[in-house]
């Protein structure tokens, strides 16, 4: 059966959305991921109008990470000083994100963006990925134990100004390289519709040395609050949001996410690692093959009603 | 403009002239609601005609939607990646356009008629484009008319008129689901030899009802309430599955 997208103004079959919404919730309760970036390509190459993906994306991420983010609450593994410092960079990057997303629309480079930024991020997170898991499955096999944080140590972060303590996360910091992360990834999550908690969960645990039980919780987070403030923007700026499309894909997410957590314990963390950078290195070279192979018409046509 | 004005005037003289038309819709008002997928319209009509049955007659049916403004962009390969970069804004372009005939549109009159009532997909013309040598768009506008004819949107269907009688024709117009909103014209023409001799235009609206309408219009005059609408909605949804997910 079909059904009308009032904002897409297409109608889809809402079997395949829920479908969709199911399985990007079931690796994002594998993975421990927000799922946006496998959702807007696949949004995309089922004909969804780019724009509206990756507006509609964005309330989609929402709901899976505040239902992700109640819990980390109960348990205290949320850093609220951390995650306030991320959001106040966060915002600033979601509307500079918005409005740079408006103009790349009107210039007709918002897909060419879109895409690309997709090729180098999913090739570039990946890329890191694969490897890592890799050579941690390599390690077991040889018998070491695997690497983790090691305390103490200090990098160029901890020669920034302006420190301020984070009690929860145990860390006494600048506050401009969580800033910084909030701001990039707001942008992100503007242009490309994700949460970026790909990008952060690393960037925090290796770089912020932030504890992981704490990492995730305030990840979330701050997420949501980005990908909320996105939505709204995208809804105000370019009338992008498609409520329908986000219903059909919030109920199937919220429904996989619970299969996927109980999916997981039963894998190992270096072997799904290793499955979500073997998707995520595949959907990148799908979208590169898009951007470098002859389009089959070289004109394109946008249409917007007198 | 210039077109509707035509068509006016021959409707006028086609009063006076022996072969008279007649056309109506099988449907003023399509209503596109949560699980339209597209439907069929139908335009039919009789030729009220006086003289011999042996007159070369031809029927044209046009069904235009609402005018749009599109801008089409040419890519080109730089750096191995394909970005686009030239752009032409046409304007005054049908957002559909469904052309039918009883015999190939070149076998009923000449070019030049045909580009004065704008009929058949060749002959569109916008009424403004965005470059000063108009056969720069030419290009520009055939591609329109190729995405659209991709999109369904735009059909031309050369034996698309039936004749069920002497007098009496039909044609289906396919209304796809993505068709936009607003107020369609359904043109229907007589010719004989290569000439317009009666022509009829008959309004047809096409409109999202229902909840499809109301959000959309709510999305439209309240942007932000809209949005935070969709956040909640988010936060409640993730909010319930958190519940569900604990009792289990």
């Amino acid at each position: 059966m079909e059904i009308y997208l009032p904002i897409a103004q297409m109608s889809v079959h809402w079997i395949v959305i829920l479908g969709m919404g199911l399985a990007v919730g079931f690796l994002s309760g594998m993975f421990g991921i927000g799922g946006g970036f496998l959702l807007t390509p696949l949004l995309i190459f089922y004909g969804i109008p780019p724009g509206v993906a990756v507006a509609t994306t964005a309330s989609q991420v929402t709901a899976s990470t505040f239902s992700g983010m109640i819990s980390h609450w109960r348990q205290k593994t949320v850093d609220l000083k951390m995650g306030g410092v991320m959001l106040a960079g966060g915002l600033a990057g979601t509307a500079f994100g918005v409005y740079l997303f408006g103009i790349l629309r009107r210039v007709g480079q918002a897909e060419l963006t879109v895409s690309a930024s997709y090729v180098i991020l999913l090739g570039a997170v990946g890329g890191l990925m694969l490897n890592e898991s890799v050579r941690t499955l390599r390690a077991v096999r040889a018998g070491q134990p695997a690497g983790g944080r090691k305390p103490g140590q200090h990098n160029w972060v901890h020669g920034l100004p302006f420190k301020m303590r984070f009690r929860r996360s145990r860390l006494y910091i600048s506050v401009i390289p969580p800033a910084l992360l909030g701001f990039t990834v707001g942008i992100l999550s503007a242009i490309m519709g994700v949460g970026g908690g790909f990008i952060m969960v690393p960037v925090m645990i290796y770089v912020l040395r932030v504890p992981t039980n704490v990492t995730v919780g305030t990840s979330l987070f701050q997420v949501l609050f980005v990908t909320a403030a996105s939505t709204v923007l995208h809804a105000v700026d370019n009338y992008t949001v498609d409520i329908m499309l986000a219903l059909l894909l919030i109920l199937g997410g919220v429904v996989g996410v619970q299969f996927g957590v109980r999916m997981a314990a039963r894998l190992r963390g270096e072997q799904l690692r290793m499955l979500l950078a073997l998707l995520a290195l595949a959907m990148a070279l799908r979208l590169l093959y898009d951007l470098v192979a002859t389009p089959p018409d070289l004109y394109s046509l946008a249409v917007s009603a007198t | 403009m210039k077109r509707l004005a035509l068509l006016f005037l021959v409707c006028f003289c086609a009063a006076a002239r022996a072969d008279d038309l007649v056309s109506g819709l099988s449907q003023d008002q399509i209503e596109i609601t949560s699980n339209y997928t597209g439907t069929d319209m139908v335009v039919f009509g009789a030729i009220e005609s006086m003289d011999s049955a042996n007159a070369a007659r031809d029927v044209v049916v046009v069904v235009r939607g609402p005018a749009a403004n599109m801008s089409v962009r040419r890519k080109v390969r730089i750096a191995g990646i394909w970005i686009n970069r030239d752009e032409m804004s046409l304007s005054g372009m049908p957002s559909y356009c469904f052309v039918a005939s009883s015999r190939p549109l070149s076998q009923i009159a000449s070019k030049q008629t045909l580009q004065r009532y704008q009929i058949g997909l060749g002959n569109l013309q916008p009424t403004k484009v965005s470059t000063h040598r108009p056969p720069k768009a030419v290009p520009f506008i055939q591609a329109a008319v190729r995405e659209r004819a991709h999109d369904q949107l735009y059909a031309e269907v050369p034996m698309g008129v039936e004749f069920l009688s002497y007098s009496l024709f039909r044609v289906r117009v396919p209304i796809p689901a993505s068709v936009p909103r607003g107020q369609y014209t359904a043109e229907v023409y007589l010719f004989r030899d290569g000439a317009v001799i009666s022509a009829q235009s008959t309004p047809l609206f096409v409109n999202q009802i229902g909840l499809e309408r109301r959000l959309y219009n709510y999305a439209h005059t309240w942007p932000l309430s809209y949005g935070l609408s969709t956040v909640l909605l988010a936060v409640f949804l993730g909010w319930l599955s958190s519940v569900l997910f604990r009792q289990r």
